[in-house]
């Protein structure tokens, strides 16, 4: 039942713009990932979205965290009760 | 030892009755049994050698045995307790004002103008990643949990 979930990871990695996914449930334990993120990252991904989530009142806007660096962006956003993070 | 601030050398300043035990070893003057009074019992048949083997057992776990309830409460006196605490707690208060002065270090802030200084994250990726999200929700709720047998079974003694 997770093949969905595994093709989804690797259509994500097909585009060239993409170098890592990495998708978390809220806890941050990891359903998947693939490319530069892996097992470490997950507990940091999501706790970055929680805290992000906590600057606005509204439930609905789920805010996308970026994190620059001069190696490329990490964007991580949480959709309903799962996070995800593409590199 | 399994504390803060504590270590193994009894430091002269220290007063001993700091680390004395609350509970006595009941048997301190105790030796355990050794080869020579195996050797006194001359070829005993092998029914009287399992039996003094339970018996050494027995003694052995009684000797060690502390038994907190029956013990003979020779327990503090109330002045001797309150000049523990009191003992303790300036000792904890000496020791706060010392661990009180370290500070975490405050993080550098390079510049008071961040959104001059960040690259606008171009939309696109933005809503790439929605996408991405989204796909990655709806392909999680088909992980299920599936129910083949019962979780609680009598256990049966056939």
């Amino acid at each position: 039942m997770e093949s969905t979930l595994e093709q989804h990871l690797d259509d994500t990695m097909k585009n060239p713009a993409i170098v890592g996914v990495l998708c978390t449930d809220q806890q941050g334990h990891i359903l998947g990932c693939r490319g530069s993120l892996s097992d470490e990252h997950g507990g940091v991904v999501s706790v970055l979205v929680r805290q992000a989530a906590s600057l606005t009142r509204d439930p609905t806007d789920s805010p996308t965290v970026c994190l620059e660096s001069d190696l490329g962006n990490i964007l991580v956003r949480a959709h309903g009760t799962h996070h995800s993070s593409c590199s | 030892m399994g504390c803060c601030y504590s270590s193994e050398s009894e430091t002269t300043e220290q007063d001993p009755d700091e680390r004395k035990p609350l509970i006595p070893h009941p048997n301190p003057d105790s030796k355990p049994l050794n080869g020579t009074e195996w050797s006194s019992a001359s070829v005993p048949s092998a029914r009287t050698d399992e039996q003094a083997l339970l018996t050494s057992i027995l003694t052995k776990t009684a000797l060690n045995i502390i038994d907190v309830s029956a013990a003979d409460s020779q327990g503090m006196e109330q002045h001797e307790y309150m000049d523990k605490a009191r003992q303790y707690s300036t000792k904890l208060a000496l020791l706060s004002n010392s661990l009180s002065q370290k500070k975490p270090l405050p993080l550098p802030s390079l510049t008071s103008q961040p959104h001059q200084v960040l690259d606008l994250v171009p939309d696109l990726d933005v809503q790439q990643v929605s996408k991405i999200a989204a796909y990655a929700y709806s392909a999680i709720s088909q992980i299920k949990v599936d129910a083949k047998e019962e979780l609680v079974v009598k256990f049966a003694i056939p």
